[in-house]
């Protein structure tokens, strides 16, 4: 079933990956220019009418954010993931809130938690965990959370540890 | 929708009213159910310190804390987990992980303190109520973290390899290291136990990593041997691997042997990358190519020494090729090792004997350092009566004629005295030669220990009875009886006990219980000793030696009292590779502080 | 000023505050005909703690604005840096009242990527555990929804029959809130001896105190007067707003994952989708009230079909050492919310490369909640609220 549609979509978009998780969970990967026409397609068209997650992966390495798409068909019983990957450099993303306006909900905390820009979308820029965050947003790779909660946060005093190896080193052949 | 019902049914639950309340009275002393995760409770008898339990702590609740009352000793890192109460979530998956069960949660979970760092203290050492509740959390049984049981080695069996010294072990395959080097909690309780202090937790996580080329340039930071310990090391390592107290240690040797086996010895220079030591012009003679002398020269070429070795035999190895059977260490393993590190511009001369074609006293005058590895190569004999006899053989002997391909007597029955490793050696190669000219093995190894004590590995021991050998330890030889000049057979007496009271060697036997063992021939194999004859008396005179006239040395460097001599190897310490691979190093580091100066 | 003047749209309620080609209300603060009132953060009823920043004309909502933030801990982002097992006491504080779902979804994440197995056994007892979190957290709901409009004796009942789960919690898996009993593999510890009896023993006081809590709140005049016909979910949103759960089954839409996405044990399990239409406060009140008689229906169906023996988990490999090869997966199961959902990326490293929590109160709290308050009378906001039933953590995560 999940095949059929994906033939379908590879006439009109060039898929450029596609993983099958399970019979009913696929995730394809379409470029970023193309993604909610495909989105806006599947929605329609097959019915993938409920919208599950909207969500953004870091790929700091390759200098990629991954868009993460996850719609469900109700009827069918199945799920594709659909995959945008967009440039960390200026990242932004065709807004998808005028198929779905919950959509307007994650797109501002991805513009919040990873600065990743949604022209258009309702909201963009109020606010939505964060109050007052300035920097580099938090759910970024290159943000160092253990960094930030020990300067940001009081730290018990005294605390100090060993390990086991070092410690051994220390007290059995200090010299060798 | 509101209907007459909707007005008066409301009024039926006023029979709650009537109803006891449901509060609990005393909440501080509500017991918590059987399994709950309360305050931690540790034996600290049990409690190894290997910290497992900081490691999967999320919340980084635990530290790991020296305890005046325990010292550190092999197997136990003298650290004990102090618990920060105020990070600790209690979901006691330190409880989970826990390597030797010491770890618990009690279900006591209610205790009032005003001050906030009371909160944070050793369990186990630091008295608390709770300390000797019965009920809590413990690990689950049939539910582990990690697996307890090691991976087997594929390897030959007995009807496949009584009648040939084809090699033994077949080595892990890719899989198997990976799911054995998984295991590996990363505790490092074992590095301190290993005498050359291996990087072992390093290259089991570099198998992890599947980098195997890391993982030989780790090994050979401490160890320029890997193939060769890899299959016949002692393993102390493993006799303190913290997974061994409720299930198998990991087989740290066997994956060293595997990291070594991946590499190829063509791509050693390219993955060890050591071209580019800075060399200098000092000179050093290294006495005897054994696991000592190699490692020496090994790391003195790594600090610029020029090296000599001078080999008494016509190959290098020592006690690796003239004493431990081919089944157990193939020639071509140790010409992997050994062909590295001559490789690294080690000179080696064989078949010179330092005494006979070369003076000591010109080694001292060429050279700016000696170090003297000559090991254990003089078999000690029981000299009960009928040693005397020719079919009365020293193992090391034999062993090393085997070596050599020399024709040895295989009588059709053989008696070896001796319980150790070399005893079992002679036995099982002595086997195999009798299967292969007689069809059938009549060997009987016989020692002091009782079954159980017996120096020799266990799995020695229970691969040569695998092959058909008869091992029938806790006798005492008392003659070697001849007729005709022919061997007859040993006689014994039940031994029964080795050591006195003090712990001194010294048996004692019950000599109304005897018993005969038939033989044609006899091995003697009850230890080696040192020849350091060479040593020209001038200098031996200069040498400190123990009331047992051992030389004395320094224990960080080798350095005896004669500043420019160094000793090692088995003379000094062992008698094992492993031990010779560290006091090579730590006398070439040694040279390198005296010369340096 | 005529009345006609200062309601402006007084007959058409829907179409005031006129909304402007942006989007935005047109609200003009310097009219004096408004006011901003902070609802919250203060744990207003049993929503946890976010704030609703309200803006009223008289005693009418004609904008609200969901705030989250307050509980924010960025569980997602810890994720990355702790190693898969050492997630397990993280995820579960996600949803505080029903932490195993969490645990159920990211364990099956790292089973669906591993190909760990989990034994029979172990999935019963997982079932076990999702169906009491499905009770207890309906237990507390009725809680917060009693005590929104005033019931408060019919919210300690209802606690008090939660303590008794919580009981059955404690005793299965060593802690009452945060179980941390589902792990890779299956779950952590066997059922203890004797547990049924105990279990069927708190069932029936709980049934009891059920009959007594539908006569003083369902089948209640003053509760009926104010909750039915208020806070209407139209059908038509279901999709639009991501309307999951009760929430959506109460719209008449017909789905509930333990029937439509079978896991764990749930196709052995014999039940029915409970639906109904016409979703205002009242229905969905007692639709979750009808959802968790048949949860105990469910319990007794478990701890009857569970068999004696069998393992409870799986041998897995070491857990501190355990890498998960690049690949993406998403598993969903029903909560009392709805679909709730962990989407993880691994990359073949010993730490999650991304976890992303779908709880449903994500969609409920926000979109729908900003888009259901206008027009709302000021003193039904709380029930408003709780009848959405919204986790803050989970939106915030």
């Amino acid at each position: 079933m999940l095949e059929n549609i994906i033939s379908e979509l590879e006439k009109q978009f060039q898929l450029e990956a596609v993983d099958h998780n399970s019979s009913d969970l696929v995730f394809l990967t379409i470029d970023r220019d193309h993604a909610v026409m495909a989105i806006d397609l599947l929605k329609w068209k097959f019915g993938y009418k409920h919208f599950v997650l909207l969500t953004a992966v870091d790929f700091l390495e390759e200098g990629k954010f991954q868009l993460t798409y996850i719609l469900n068909n109700p009827d069918t019983k199945t799920d594709i993931g659909v995959r945008v990957r967009i440039d960390r450099e200026d990242a932004n993303m065709v807004s998808a809130h005028h198929l779905w306006p919950t959509v307007a909900t994650y797109q501002r905390e991805l513009k919040e938690m990873f600065g990743i820009d949604f022209p258009g979308s309702p909201r963009l820029n109020d606010p939505f965990i964060l109050e007052g965050w300035e920097g580099t947003p938090p759910y970024r790779r290159d943000f160092d959370t253990k960094a930030f909660a020990a300067s940001f946060y009081h730290q018990r005093e005294g605390r100090t540890t060993n390990d086991p190896a070092t410690y051994m080193k220390e007290k059995l052949y200090p010299n060798e | 929708m509101g209907t007459l019902k909707d007005i008066l049914s409301p009024f039926s639950v006023w029979k709650q009213v009537l109803k006891e309340p449901v509060t609990i009275k005393d909440p501080l002393n509500r017991a918590g159910s059987d399994r709950y995760r309360g305050f931690h409770q540790n034996e600290i008898d049990r409690c190894i310190g290997c910290g497992t339990c900081e490691a999967i702590c999320e919340n980084e609740a635990i530290d790991m804390v020296g305890v005046a009352s325990i010292a550190s000793k092999d197997g136990d890192s003298g650290l004990r987990p102090m618990v920060d109460y105020g990070r600790c979530c209690w979901c006691a998956l330190c409880v989970d992980v826990c390597t030797t069960g010491s770890l618990k949660l009690s279900n006591v979970y209610t205790w009032v303190d005003t001050d906030p760092d009371n909160f944070r203290f050793i369990p186990g050492i630091d008295k608390k109520p709770w300390d000797n509740a019965e009920k809590g959390y413990v690990k689950p049984d049939n539910y582990e973290l990690y697996p307890l049981e090691r991976v087997s080695m594929d390897h030959l069996h007995p009807e496949e390899r009584d009648h040939s010294f084809i090699e033994i072990m077949k080595g892990y395959s890719d899989e198997e290291a990976l799911i054995e080097a998984d295991r590996c909690v990363s505790c490092g309780i074992c590095t301190a136990t290993c005498p050359a202090h291996m990087g072992i937790p390093e290259y089991i996580k570099a198998i992890r990593n599947k980098d195997v080329e890391e993982g030989l340039r780790i090994m050979y930071e401490t160890n320029p041997l890997p193939e060769i310990c890899g299959r016949i090391c002692t393993h102390k390592c493993e006799t303190v691997c913290s997974l061994g107290h409720r299930g198998d240690p990991i087989s740290i040797r066997w994956l060293k042997r595997y990291i070594a086996d991946q590499v190829p010895e063509s791509a050693y220079a390219d993955v060890l990358r050591q071209d580019s030591v800075e060399q200098n012009d000092k000179k050093i003679a290294i006495i005897g190519a054994g696991p000592a002398g190699l490692s020496a020269a090994y790391y003195l070429r790594q600090l610029g020494y020029q090296v000599k070795i001078y080999e008494k035999l016509q190959a290098a190895g020592g006690m690796m090729r003239y004493g431990i059977p081919e089944y157990r260490l193939p020639y071509d393993q140790i010409d992997k090792d050994v062909n590295y590190i001559l490789s690294q511009g080690v000179d080696i001369q064989y078949n010179v004997e330092v005494g006979k074609d070369i003076s000591f006293s010109d080694l001292h005058k060429q050279y700016n350092a000696v170090y003297v590895a000559t090991g254990l190569h003089q078999g000690r004999s029981t000299r009960i009566p009928g040693t005397d006899h020719k079919s009365v053989y020293q193992a090391i002997e034999l062993l090393r004629k085997i070596t050599n391909n020399e024709e040895i007597e295989v009588a059709e029955k053989i008696v070896v005295i001796g319980g150790g490793n070399v005893a079992m050696d002679i036995t099982r190669s002595l086997a195999r030669m009798q299967k292969e000219k007689y069809g059938k093995v009549q060997i009987i190894a016989t020692s002091l220990e009782a079954e159980g004590k017996m120096p020799a590995d266990l799995e020695e021991i229970v691969e040569a009875r695998e092959e058909n050998a008869t091992i029938n330890p806790g006798w005492g030889p008392r003659e070697i009886l001849i007729e005709n000049d022919k061997i007859k057979g040993l006689k014994v007496v039940k031994c029964l006990d080795v050591f006195d009271a003090e712990g001194r060697f010294n048996p004692s036997f019950d000599e109304s219980e005897e018993a005969f063992f038939e033989a044609d021939m006899v091995v003697e194999s009850i230890g080696q000793g040192a020849d350091l004859g060479f040593i020209a008396p001038e200098f031996m005179e200069q040498l400190e030696k123990d009331h047992r006239g051992r030389i004395m040395v320094d224990p960080l460097t080798y350095q005896s009292t004669l500043p420019w001599l160094f000793v090692g190897g088995d003379i000094i310490e062992g008698p094992d590779v492993i031990h010779g691979v560290a006091n090579g190093h730590k006398a070439a580091k040694g040279i390198d502080l005296f010369l340096n100066k | 000023m005529s009345k006609k003047e200062f309601f402006p749209m007084d007959g058409d309620r829907t179409k005031y505050p006129e909304i402007k080609s942006d989007g935005t209300a047109d609200i003009d603060l310097s009219s004096h005909k408004y006011i901003k009132l902070w609802h919250g953060p203060n744990h207003p009823g049993i929503t946890g703690n976010m704030a609703v920043e309200l803006t009223l004309c008289g005693d009418e909502v004609v904008e609200g604005i969901t705030h989250v933030g307050y509980l924010h801990r960025g569980f997602e982002k810890l994720m990355e840096r702790r190693k898969y097992i050492q997630n397990f006491p993280l995820v579960c504080r996600i949803a505080v009242p029903e932490p195993d779902y969490n645990e159920y979804n990211y364990a099956t994440c790292i089973e669906n990527l591993t190909g760990i197995d989990v034994p029979e056994k172990g999935m019963w007892l997982r079932t076990l555990t999702l169906e009491m979190a499905r009770l207890q957290g309906f237990l507390m709901w009725i809680g917060g929804m009693a005590g929104a409009i005033g019931f408060g004796t019919v919210g300690q009942w209802a606690n008090y029959c939660r303590d008794l789960v919580l009981d059955r919690f404690e005793e299965l898996t060593g802690g009452r809130i945060y179980h941390i009993y589902i792990l890779p593999g299956g779950v952590r510890n066997d059922i203890p001896e004797g547990f049924k009896d105990r279990m069927e023993k708190n069932l029936r006081e709980i049934e009891g105190f059920m009959k007594d809590i539908r006569r003083a709140f369902f089948d209640n005049y003053v509760f009926k007067k104010r909750s039915v016909g208020v806070g209407y979910i139209d059908p038509a949103w279901v999709f639009d707003y991501g309307i999951v759960g009760p929430n959506a089954r109460a719209a008449g839409f017909k789905h509930d994952i333990r029937k439509n996405y079978p896991y764990a044990k749930y196709a052995e399990l014999d039940f029915e989708i409970t639906t109904a239409k016409d979703s205002d406060i009242y229905t969905r009140a007692f639709l979750r009230f009808e959802e968790l008689l048949k949860d105990i229906d469910l319990i007794r169906q478990i701890l009857d079909k569970m068999p004696e023996k069998g393992d409870h988990i799986s041998k897995v490999s070491n857990m501190m050492n355990l890498k998960i090869p690049a690949g993406e997966t998403y598993v969903r199961s029903e909560c009392t919310r709805g679909e709730y959902g962990y989407y993880l990326v691994a990359d073949g490293s010993e730490y999650p490369r991304r976890v992303n929590v779908r709880g449903p109160s994500y969609t409920h709290g926000v979109a729908l909640l900003e888009k259901m308050l206008v027009n709302v009378n000021i003193a039904d906001v709380a029930q408003l609220m709780v009848s959405l039933h919204t986790y803050p953590p989970e939106i915030e995560r």
